[in-house]
């Protein structure tokens, strides 16, 4: 599942350890969730896309994934 | 109840009090061995203070050691004990396999490992979520469901 996590953070300037302080997650988590390693939960997503202004399906797409793969 | 301690004392202090129990049953043990609870109290200081210093570590390991992680983090922490686990009752196997083909009279340790992991994955189950199914809901096309008002 594709993410704009990166794309929506370096657009806003934000380093990944103030978005991960932002969210109350650790940076670790941040790189995991902006790399596709991790899939958050229902609640942190619903964060994730809250604190960018978006709603979750423009934030996490898996439409995008089987495109690429 | 450890909520009054710093978050990333309580797993060291934990271990610590692990460790000296340990150690105290080594000392009460007494006989010629008794010199063990020694140098497994200091591994344990050892080990305790080395655990403080990671729990201030920016990564994984160290947020678990400092009690501050986040639902990933917990996630990798809860399947690398199923996995640690998984291995012991490999190992329980293989050592009950083993004392029954030598005729041992050590063969239930292996055992009361197994039936402990057995009681403790049945209890999961009841708490994390079996106990909760409901009979499945037949509302759809066919079956619509009836508001309470009508």
């Amino acid at each position: 599942m594709r993410n704009r996590v990166r794309e929506q953070r370096t657009q806003r300037e934000m380093s990944q350890a103030e978005l991960a302080a932002s969210l109350g997650v650790s940076r670790q988590t941040v790189i995991s969730i902006e790399s596709g390693r991790y899939l958050p939960s229902l609640p942190l997503a619903f964060a994730i896309a809250r604190f960018f202004g978006l709603t979750v399906d423009k934030m996490f797409d898996p439409d995008e994934e089987e495109a690429g793969t | 109840m450890m909520t009054f301690i710093r978050p990333r004392l309580r797993k060291p202090l934990r271990n610590a009090l692990a460790g000296t129990v340990f150690a105290a049953a080594w000392a009460l043990r007494g006989g010629n061995t008794s010199w063990l609870a020694i140098a497994i109290e200091v591994t344990v200081l050892v080990s305790a203070i080395t655990m403080y210093v990671r729990a201030g570590e920016d990564n994984d390991e160290g947020a678990l050691a400092g009690s501050r992680a986040d639902e990933r983090q917990k996630l990798l922490s809860i399947r690398s004990r199923a996995l640690g686990w998984n291995f012991a009752m490999v190992a329980a196997f293989i050592g009950l396999s083993i004392a029954v083909a030598v005729k041992a009279a050590w063969w239930w340790p292996f055992l009361a490992i197994f039936a402990v992991a057995g009681f403790g994955y049945l209890l999961g189950l009841s708490n994390y979520g079996i106990a909760e199914e409901e009979p499945a809901d037949d509302a759809g096309p066919r079956h619509p469901a009836r508001s309470p008002a009508s």
